[in-house]
């Protein structure tokens, strides 16, 4: 077993403990929280650095603060600029056909992939971590650079589509097709759910599918009947996590933007113009007003989620 | 049935997950260490540019180290954009360098809030040989904010290999106008059969607007730090480049990717446009990359239009900051980038003519070919009377990226030039009045 999987099953694994209905009881309990919180200690003092900023972001917002002089008391003028402000339109706009477009459909590749990689193919560990690469690289700086070099105009891209006689778009410099470029590079990224999905579908008992095959389901119904409700808490984790990533997005369009958001702010995504506006026109109380509106808008829309969660995900219990 | 116990992941935990997700977002992190002074005087000395740069940097660092024992000299470098949001932080967190690289954009921004020393504040500067129209260009309500690191302009450079087997003759720059320069292009276009464009200068970076405006009358920006460029200036400079592509002497949208920025990365260097407009002092950078037969030329209009398009440009400047704790040593650097002779005889002309006329006259001799070529354009523009030009208002920078916004829908035809005209002036003026 690879040590990706391993960590991933192992982080499945972790998530699933708190479980109700298995309390362990006993002399080793208390030690055992004990080397819990132990562990826990890390992140206790990581929170600290993120405790401080997060409350300092809460007061900024309500202030004219510019990075130099003392922040003054400014109300809710933040918040009504934004009303009037364009450029925060367009960036949600932005962000919201990128979650949107791209989460659906990284979501059902991953879990096809996932499908296919679980009925047990030979050099399977192999197949998991080229898959699972790709999350691990689409972040980061150089791969969008490397995009930006597959999709430009004399990238291999435009070249596939030249031997078929196709001249093929301004990827990267045309306001029409940069965000679809960023959009794929997105869902190429697909492997960090599909990892996840593949631990949920190693925990499907296989009497199910037994069962259901002496009854003479195919395997479609199979799928239906079985491993999509089986599996709905995965989806629904996957989902939640995707969706709220996917709002935060930065780096990709950072770089392939040079920073700007271009072209003509066809990429520029809310977390971007939030950093415009902090640190190169210098209104920090409008970025951190800005983070708190970004924090209220995924705040309602894994809210919605939770809601409608209780209509198809299914906890076998 | 106790396995699928493990399938499922509660509620509660995915809740927990999600919240921590997005709480990230909230904060930052920042942090910068604090330089430490034990007999010792260490500076903090920050600039951009390239690794090119920063090597005869450091060469002139060491002689100013060896001149002025007890101060040691800790530079960083990187490129520009990262390097503006860099030095915001660092101001903000109340850790700031005590010698920077100041742009003529930010210059306000910065001064206004009582971040940088006013440089006549520090006798370890001395001004004495530094002309007026120089300092000027770092002056905030009379107190010098600024210095500009080199005299610098932008001017049209053209591969003559190209033009030479296109067959076409390069107008003469003192007197070509704006239609000489489009006839021009869009013959090497035709001659070339379409693989080369003529022209392929960056319609929105701010400095040919700028000096197109000069030209027509105007002040880009004016002495009272406002917007002064009409709209029509504004349309005309937009509608040139649309109707310079339709003649076919300009790429077709899309085509400029600006991956990189550096010469050897330009399309001049890779030989699919026959002329730019570049910052003159990279001229050698940009003939080094093309071949080698790259000619200077002066902006078209300059003799055709209303006045003089040219101005004492810094190309960017130096400034201290109010809160160094080494006010004196950092004076004693500022002046030593400006004024000695042995320093700049390392970084030669690197960020533009030096502003000290003695140490340009010193380091003559050291220029190569190309560098020489850059010094002789400058001072030759120099003799001529020249419109005066004022420091960047407050709001510069957004001025600078609805410049490229605008550029953009105007490539892909989604705006007419008109309209981009019209919003270019409302957006600035937002900016600037705010």
């Amino acid at each position: 077993m690879s040590v990706l999987t391993k960590q991933a099953s192992g982080a499945a694994a972790a998530l699933a403990a708190p479980a109700r209905g298995t309390p362990k009881r006993g002399p080793s309990r208390r030690t055992n929280q004990r080397s819990g919180y132990l562990f826990l200690l890390p992140w206790f003092l990581g929170m600290l650095f993120t405790i401080i900023p997060f409350f300092a972001s809460l007061y900024l917002a309500f202030t004219d603060y510019n990075l130099f002089t003392e922040p003054n008391f400014v109300g809710l003028a933040n918040f009504q600029a934004m009303f009037e402000d364009p450029r925060l339109l367009q960036s949600l706009k932005v962000t919201f056909i990128y979650t949107f477009v791209s989460v659906p459909i990284s979501l059902g590749i991953a879990l096809l992939v996932a499908l296919v990689l679980n009925r047990g193919l030979s050099g399977l560990s192999i197949y998991r971590s080229v898959y699972y690469l790709p999350s691990l690289l689409g972040g980061s700086v150089a791969i969008v650079m490397l995009w930006r070099y597959i999709f430009g105009n004399d990238g291999i891209v435009n070249g596939f589509l030249g031997w078929f006689g196709i001249q093929g778009p301004a990827w990267v410099t045309d306001p029409e097709f940069a965000l679809s470029t960023l959009l794929v590079l997105n869902v190429w990224t697909f492997g960090s759910p599909m990892v996840i999905f593949l631990a949920g579908l190693r925990q499907v008992p296989t009497m199910y599918y037994e069962a259901a095959s002496i009854d003479g389901a195919s395997k479609w119904r199979q799928f239906r009947a079985i491993t999509l409700p089986l599996i709905s808490p995965i989806i629904f984790f996957n989902l939640i996590m995707q969706l709220i990533g996917s709002f935060q997005t930065f780096t990709q369009g950072y770089v392939m933007s040079g920073g700007t958001g271009g072209p003509a702010d066809s990429t520029l995504f809310y977390n971007l113009y939030l950093y415009q506006k902090g640190f190169t026109e210098f209104e920090m109380g409008y970025a951190s007003a800005m983070a708190w509106l970004l924090l209220m808008i995924i705040a309602i829309f894994t809210a919605i989620n939770f809601i409608a969660s209780k209509f198809w995900v299914f906890y076998d219990n | 049935m106790k396995k699928t116990a493990n399938t499922r992941i509660p509620r509660r935990v995915i809740l927990g997950a999600a919240i921590t997700a997005a709480g990230l977002a909230l904060s930052g992190c920042g942090g910068a260490s604090t330089p430490s002074a034990g007999g010792n005087v260490e500076l903090n000395f920050v600039y951009w540019g390239d690794s090119n740069r920063a090597k005869m940097t450091d060469a002139a660092i060491k002689i100013f180290e060896e001149k002025n024992p007890g101060i040691t000299v800790k530079s960083e470098y990187q490129d520009s954009g990262p390097y503006a949001d860099k030095l915001a932080t660092r101001f903000a967190g109340g850790n700031p360098p005590d010698v920077l690289n100041m742009a003529n954009r930010t210059l306000l921004e910065y001064a206004q809030r009582g971040t940088l020393a006013d440089l006549k504040t520090l006798p370890e500067i001395d001004l004495a040989k530094i002309p007026g129209t120089i300092q000027s260009r770092g002056e905030v309500d009379g107190k010098l904010y600024g210095l500009a690191t080199g005299v610098n302009l932008i001017g049209m450079v053209v591969n003559k290999t190209i033009t030479d087997q296109a067959g076409v003759t390069i107008p003469d720059d003192k007197t070509w106008s704006w239609e000489d320069y489009a006839k021009f292009a869009t013959e090497v276009s035709q001659k070339t059969g379409g693989k080369i464009y003529g022209a392929g200068y960056d319609v929105a970076t701010e400095t040919g607007p700028i000096l197109f405006a000069r030209q027509r009358g105007e002040d880009f920006y004016t002495k009272d730090n406002k917007l002064g460029v009409s709209e029509e200036t504004i349309r005309e400079w937009f509608q040139y480049s649309v109707d310079l592509r339709q003649a076919g002497g300009y790429p077709p949208a899309g085509f400029f990717e600006q991956i990189g920025g550096s010469p050897a990365q330009s399309y001049l260097a890779k030989g699919t446009v026959a002329s730019q407009i570049i910052p003159i002092n990279n001229f050698k950078g940009y003939n080094e990359a093309s071949g080698g037969n790259l000619v200077l030329l002066r902006m078209p209009g300059e003799t055709t239009e209303k006045r003089r398009g040219y101005s004492a440009d810094p190309s960017m400047l130096w400034s201290v900051a109010a809160k160094s704790k080494h006010p004196k040593e950092a004076a004693k650097l500022l002046n030593f980038l400006i004024n000695d002779v042995d320093g700049a005889a390392q970084t030669l002309t690197q960020r533009g003519v030096p502003i000290n006329p003695d140490v340009t006259e010193a380091i003559l001799s050291k220029l190569g070919p190309d560098d020489t070529k850059f010094v002789e354009m400058v001072a030759d523009i120099q003799k001529d009377d020249l419109p005066p030009a004022y420091v960047y208002p407050k709001g510069a920078s957004v001025v600078a990226d609805t410049l490229k916004q605008l550029g953009t829908e105007v490539e892909f035809g989604r705006i007419t030039p008109a309209d981009a005209a019209k919003t270019f002036l409302e957006k600035s003026n937002a900016a600037i009045n705010k």
